[in-house]
């Protein structure tokens, strides 16, 4: 049992916090805090009810099944089913591997796909790829969509099941002359050549989809070079999240300082900066070293200022006093003029090495303003380049409004019919013929008079370009599953061609021609060569041009909070609604509200107060405060919202808003998000395609035509209404009533919380008052928080448990294996919490769905869990002691308060050398390896779930329900218990990988560091010493095996699967007995078990002195560490002397 | 009142927990025989559906395992031969045959060896044969074939002398506890890797053949000292942790 020290009454001493709650200090909060299974240890009313009723059942079949049963108590029989004719290359059980690239707007993320026996089961990044940029969580769950069943699976005429033949015939009588085509954003090469030819035959070609802006106009592409960047500006462009621009690994290589091999610590001067000025917290955000709040329509009015500063010629009105106060509330005006002349002379002094990005959905004025700045400073041509795509040929949707056509044929990803409807209706009724290929029968599909079902992009040919240009080549790994055609097939249809016979597809054909126009080689090895690499090098965009011109800025009147500003949020689950089937991309917390299941409005905790939500969550004392106003109560009292109808945790529920622009409304529950601009509100887009309960702004679901499976039914609130196509990406004007009602929510921020203090640590390169330089933060870090009270650790490592064993090192310590110890290092300051190794995780682990209900309760089973922290200062601090004037602490001004830092800091088991779980397990379920892992023999778990109560890092999972067998999507199919649905069979079990089992009810799961990865790695190197045999030519007894150097598996040979997708290269793992690995250099080898076993060799490496322990002070000695955020602010800034603490005086 | 029951009644109680003493204990004593793998496992032979006959193929004709089991060494999975290998000799030996009856429906041919075709004219899809599973590990158990062979355990220390059944069965436990005496005393069971696949190896005339210098420059010649020797020569340190077969 760990007692944890006890925080000090006066409150004020946790300033970083994770939800309202949290930073309360609700009871609620405290319940859950305390317990492992909130609420989940003890079963519901309902459930209790339930229970006994199937128990009895269950008592009564098994009574009768023993008797049955026995006597026919026989091995049943089981086969094993060879293929007829061996196919090439499939070893069974072993993994093959192909290159592909999965087409976006933003450019292919080139990937490899791991197949079993011609199934895909799992994405990575190429490396290889020359824009190779790790993977996002939306690339790791595109396997899921592969085996979706609610995908589409028959060509449909008027909503009724046709045939191939009826299409071919359909398709035959088009003509082309009075037909418009509408493609998705991404730029692929072969089908811009189709659609040319098409073109010449008379076809108006277009390029739709909703948030996907048009930049600089299409055809002019910016590609950005985050390597040479120093200075980063961004407006309003979440670049390493929902708006994808550049590499994020070369980005998180220049935040590394030239340390991002830990070969040194981060120098400061090499370390680049980046100001962020957006709306809504982005992950981009959270790494901002500054970053300012401002409402939508405000990032043109910040830029404008910039620019102006810098010179630039730029018509624009000064920025009021009041507006300049509004931005800085709590200020006194001059704060907003030295933001923007500090970031310019920065900026200046970098010039060239400088670099601002402009959000692709923010309009024309913004992108040019970015452009114009970037050409003052010099960076056109070194930071960011400009491009040629032929992506010009393509008009936009607004054209099909003048145009005169008869067919229209709809190949975009997106669903006109769901996010553009006002508009879509005009021009749906001014066609003859609507002609629809996508993946799901969606809103389009069934408006459409002919449906086809797309392949999805691991079935299909098909080439995309990456970023910088280079063809990248699609290829399929499983004939289509669902029969769905791939869209240069129906291309090369439309084009006169015909559908391919059997397994063979035409559009193979149509890539190898552009393969060979765009290389100008026509031989099969080089088309062999570029298929294995997956691109086809030297293939980049061409150089073009653009030009700034005349810029005037004019913005509307500043938002109140009878007038809000809106955005329109790219949700980083379901995109712009596209992926709302996708039930890992469901289930996993937004990177920032931590929302799962559904989406919200966001509003900031002050626009909440003044909009009467931020009561309903939580009662503010005294009433009449201002929720920053001190001296601010917060004892572990009860705070409940004024009506007392919202809990926390499973009882989370948010007020229902609605919102209204002149006369369009919808309602849809609002979260308190911390870091949001004021008077804004933030409605992402894409939930609410169908619903069967009764809630506000959902469409109904239509049983005979269902545009959702189970997964996306009943998910959020559909936002789309409020949008219009001329300003698809912010709107003014907007007001906001409450409703009285509430929405029961599924946030998992306060799930497994810690208890501890500095848990994710964070220094400055700028030096801070009491805390020395950047260089004596540094070797503080191992002292932050608790830490810096408690005596050193010591160590318990005697002859334990050694007396039988057969080694000298055996004797001495369990952790006996002398070529292998594993330890992993999370490096906060990369790490941006994008969710991309949490899904990843899932996918390679066999990890269940929940379901929003169970993930409510506390109940969800992802291995990682991202945390995320938000932190500000609220007081002053001299020497590390808060300053005082006249007795009184003096408060930090309301601007710094309100816009918090935002530190991510994902958790999976940390695998300690002194494990708490493993101590309480009445069945060695859970045992430590001779290699550190702390293992889990699901066979042998039988649920007592001692573990968990006693894990300090709240890293295990339980399956309360046989998620994996019985479907959790069906409304209370778990409690059926054995006459649920079941699902297993289903198409997404094809997904499973082979080398991990798939747990059942009552099982304990949690991180094993990729155990059968490095089992197979290891396996793999033993297969070496039969090579050495061979070589040598002598008998096989004469060949001495050295197990350090012949078994030992080569350096950095074996990833984990969340380090192999992690697009920031924040995880390191390996081998701590191996000096040369990174790992090693991470986090050093002064462990006191990694001494004992290299004993004389022991060669001892210090590692970056950011490397940190979490709860250190319980020496459970984890062989998983962090490495301390690191904050860049400049100097001169107003707000450098705030940034850079997250966790600095937390004692 | 005249005793109503006769005097032996007195007794029943006690032959009746007796008798169901006897019975409980013959039920722990038939599970404890019966229900381990020893019991269940050892001897299965199931009826398979072309009679393949490993003492003709093995031991007559002197096959190689890897002829048939081709991935044995370089997957987890010793795989099962598919049709067209069999076909590799089977299309010119024993044709027309009945026990290969099976094998011919896998290729999609008559008797005579000729394409079986539909009204249409078009090939019939041939059905693959389904070998009924004779070594079956847990779903949970990921034993993986070539992390034994490549170090010198031959097949025959878990699967017998399968050269020469000619109907395959179950020879060994296969049981956890099984797996675990042979990670303790490896040496009991490593051989020279060239032996691996020959089922006739026989540790001592390999030592009369074979001149084998031990760590202490003297020529091995007892086959459990011969063991040691390989072991510590080869650093082979079985793994017992749960990690290493469970995942």
């Amino acid at each position: 049992m760990i007692n944890h020290p006890e925080a000090p009454k006066d409150g004020d001493i946790v300033n970083a916090w994770r939800s309202v709650g949290e930073k309360e200090g609700s009871k609620s909060f405290r319940n859950v805090l305390d317990r492992e299974f909130p609420n989940g240890d003890t079963l519901t009313e309902k459930e209790q009810e339930i229970s006994r009723r199937s128990f009895t059942k269950l008592m009564g079949a098994s009574t009768a099944l023993a008797g049955i049963g026995l006597a026919a108590c026989r091995r049943p029989e089981s086969y094993i089913v060879p293929y007829k004719k061996a196919p090439e290359w499939i070893i069974p059980g072993k993994p093959l591997f192909y290159a592909t690239s999965r087409p976006t707007a933003a450019g292919a993320v080139p990937l490899v796909v791991t197949t079993f026996e011609g199934r895909p089961t799992k994405v990575e990044p190429n490396p290889d790829h020359p824009d190779s940029r790790g993977t996002d969580a939306i690339t790791q769950a595109s396997i899921l969509d592969l085996y979706s069943p609610s995908r589409s699976q028959k060509i449909l005429r008027e909503g009724n099941e046709s045939s191939l033949s009826a299409l071919v015939e359909g398709l035959k009588a088009v003509d082309l002359s009075k037909t418009a085509i509408v493609f998705g954003s991404d730029d692929s090469p072969t089908r811009n050549r189709l659609a040319k030819e098409l073109a010449a035959k008379g076809a108006q070609i277009i390029s739709y989809e909703p948030l996907t802006g048009e930049g600089l106009g299409k055809g002019t592409h910016l590609v950005h070079d985050f390597s040479k960047a120093d200075k980063v500006l961004s407006l309003d462009c979440d670049f390493l999240g929902t708006d994808p621009l550049g590499n994020s690994r070369e980005f998180s290589k220049r935040r590394m300082g030239g340390a991002s091999d830990y070969k040194k610590e981060i120098a400061k001067d090499e370390m680049n900066r980046l100001y962020q000025v957006e709306t809504q917290f982005s992950i981009t955000g959270g790494m901002a070293d500054h970053r300012l709040r401002v409402a939508p329509s405000r990032v043109a009015l910040v830029a404008g200022a910039i620019a102006k500063k810098l010179g630039v010629p730029v018509t624009m009105d000064e920025v009021g006093e009041q507006e300049k106060k509004s931005l800085f509330p709590g200020g006194d005006g001059s704060e907003f003029d030295a933001w923007v002349s500090e970031c310019v002379a920065d900026l200046e002094k970098s010039g060239p090495k400088a670099l601002v990005v402009a959000g692709t959905r923010q309009n024309e004025t913004v992108q040019k303003l970015a452009l114009a700045i970037n050409e003052k400073l010099g960076a056109v041509g070194s930071t960011v380049k400009i491009a040629k795509t032929d992506l010009a040929q393509y008009g936009s949707l607004a054209d099909l409004k003048t145009a005169e056509f008869e067919t229209l044929i709809l190949l975009t990803p997106a669903d006109p019919g769901y996010d553009a409807d006002k508009f879509c209706e005009e021009i749906f009724n001014k066609a003859k013929t609507t002609i629809h290929w996508g993946l799901r029968t969606n809103l389009t599909a069934w408006y459409s008079t002919w449906h086809i079902p797309a392949a999805h992009y691991l079935e299909s040919w098909s080439d995309a370009r990456s970023e910088g240009g280079t063809l990248s080549l699609l290829q399929p790994m499983i004939v289509p599953l669902y029969g769905g055609v791939s869209e240069l097939d129906l291309l090369h249809v439309l084009n006169g061609g015909k559908f391919g016979e059997g397994e063979f597809s035409p559009a193979m054909g149509e890539v190898k021609k552009t393969f060979a126009a765009l290389t100008g080689k026509s031989d099969d090895a080089a088309w062999q060569d570029a298929l294995r690499d997956g691109f086809a090098a030297g293939t980049e965009y061409a150089s073009g041009s653009a030009s700034a011109g005349a810029i005037t800025v004019t913005v509307p009147s500043a938002p109140t909070s009878e007038n809000l500003e809106v955005v329109f949020g790219t949700d980083a689950s379901v995109w712009d609604g596209r992926y709302i089937d996708n039930a890992w991309l469901q289930e996993s917390p937004d990177p920032v509200t931590k929302l799962t299941w559904d989406n919200a409005a966001q509003v900031s905790p002050q626009t909440a107060k003044d909009l009467g939500i931020y009561d309903r969550l939580i009662e503010v004392e005294p009433k009449e405060s201002f929720f920053f106003s001190k001296p601010f109560k917060r004892a572990n009292e009860a705070h409940t919202g004024v009506d007392g109808k919202v809990g926390e945790g499973e009882n989370a529920k948010a007020p229902l808003i609605t919102v209204t622009i002149g006369k369009r409304e919808v309602t849809l529950p609002a979260v308190v998000a911390f870091g949001h601009a004021d008077h804004a509100i933030t409605l992402p887009l894409g939930y609410g395609q169908a619903a069967d309960d009764d809630r506000a702004s959902a469409t109904k679901l239509d049983q005979s035509k269902p545009v959702v499976g189970d997964v996306g039914l009943n998910t959020g609130f559909n936002v789309y209404p409020l949008r219009s196509a001329m300003n698809p990406y912010m709107a003014y004007g907007a007001k906001v009533t409450l409703t009285g009602d509430y929405y029961k929510i599924a946030l998992t921020q306060e799930h497994n919380s810690m208890y501890g203090r500095a848990l994710a640590r964070e220094i400055s390169t700028d030096d801070v008052a009491g805390k020395g330089s950047f260089e004596d933060q540094i070797k503080k870090v191992k002292k932050q928080g608790i830490d810096s009270h408690v005596p050193p650790n010591l160590s318990f490592y005697d002859s334990k448990g050694g007396y039988w064993s057969k080694t000298e090192l055996a004797k001495k310590t369990n952790l006996a294996d002398e070529i292998h110890q594993w330890g992993m290092a999370i490096d906060l300051n990369t790490c941006t919490g994008c969710n991309a190794c949490l899904v990843a995780c899932q996918a390679e682990n066999n990890i269940p769905v929940v379901g929003k209900d169970q993930v409510a309760m506390g109940r969800e089973m992802h291995w990682i869990r991202m945390d995320r922290y938000f932190a500000s200062m609220e007081y002053e601090y001299e020497g590390g002691h808060k300053k005082k004037k006249e007795g009184q602490k003096i408060s930090t001004p309301d601007w710094v308060q309100q816009n918090p830092e935002m530190v991510p800091q994902p958790v999976g088991c940390v695998q300690c050398e002194m494990a708490p779980c493993e101590t309480v397990c009445p069945v060695n379920a859970t045992v430590h390896t001779e290699e550190g892992l702390n293992s889990m023999a699901y066979n042998r778990c039988i649920g007592t779930r001692y573990c968990a109560n006693n894990c300090p890092y709240k890293a295990r999972r339980f399956n309360f329900f046989d998620y994996n067998k019985r479907n959790p999507l069906v409304k209370g199919n778990l409690y059926k218990g054995p006459l649920g649905e079941k699902q297993v069979g289903t198409a997404p079990h094809l997904q499973r990988n082979p080398n991990v089992t798939v747990r059942m009810r009552g099982v304990m799961e949690k991180c094993t560091y990729c155990v059968q990865r490095l089992e197979s790695a290891k396996i793999k190197q033993k297969q070496q010493q039969k090579q050495k045999t061979l070589e040598a030519g002598v008998a096989s007894t004469q060949v001495k095996v050295d197990r350090t150097k012949d078994l030992r598996i080569p350096t950095g040979s074996v990833n984990t699967a969340c380090q192999d997708a992690c697009p920031t290269s924040a995880i390191s793992f390996g081998n701590l007995l191996d000096n040369d690995s990174q790992i090693v250099r991470a986090k050093g080898n002064e462990m006191d078990s990694i001494k004992i076993i290299q004993g004389d060799q022991y060669v001892p490496v210090r590692g970056s002195g950011r490397n940190y322990d979490l709860l250190n002070y319980i020496n459970t000695r984890p062989r998983t560490s962090y490495l301390a955020r690191v904050k860049n602010p400049n100097p001169e800034m107003p707000d450098a002397k705030f940034l850079g603490q997250a966790s600095i005086n937390i004692h | 009142m005249a005793n109503f029951f006769p005097r032996w009644i007195n007794f029943i109680p006690l032959q009746v927990a007796i008798g169901l003493g006897a019975v409980g204990a013959g039920a722990v004593a038939g599970i404890t025989y019966y229900a381990t793998p020893e019991a269940q496992r050892v001897g299965y032979q199931p009826q398979q559906p072309v009679h393949y006959d490993h003492n003709l193929h093995v031991n007559q004709l002197g096959m190689d395992c890897r002829y048939c089991h081709s991935f044995v060494e370089h997957s987890g999975h010793a795989n099962v031969p598919t049709a067209n290998t069999c076909w590799n000799c089977h299309e010119h030996i024993q044709k027309g045959s009945p026990k290969l009856a099976g094998l011919r429906d896998a290729m999609g041919v008559d008797v005579n060896h000729r394409e079986i075709m539909d009204a249409n004219g078009n090939p019939v899809e041939g059905k693959p044969i389904k070998w009924v599973r004779v070594h079956k590990a847990p779903d949970y158990v990921y034993f993986n074939h070539s992390a034994h062979l490549n170090r010198g355990i031959s097949c025959q220390s878990c699967h017998g002398d399968v050269h020469k059944m000619e109907k395959v069965h179950h020879a060994e436990s296969h049981s956890m506890g099984w797996c675990l005496d042979c990670h303790r005393e490896p040496e009991k069971h490593v051989r020279p890797l060239e032996e691996v696949y020959n089922f006739d190896y026989d540790a001592e005339e390999y030592l009369q053949k074979n001149e084998v210098i031990g760590l202490d420059d003297k020529r091995i010649t007892d086959p459990e000292e011969f063991g040691k020797f390989l072991v510590a020569h080869w650093g082979i340190q079985p793994k017992e942790s749960c990690a290493t077969c469970h995942r």
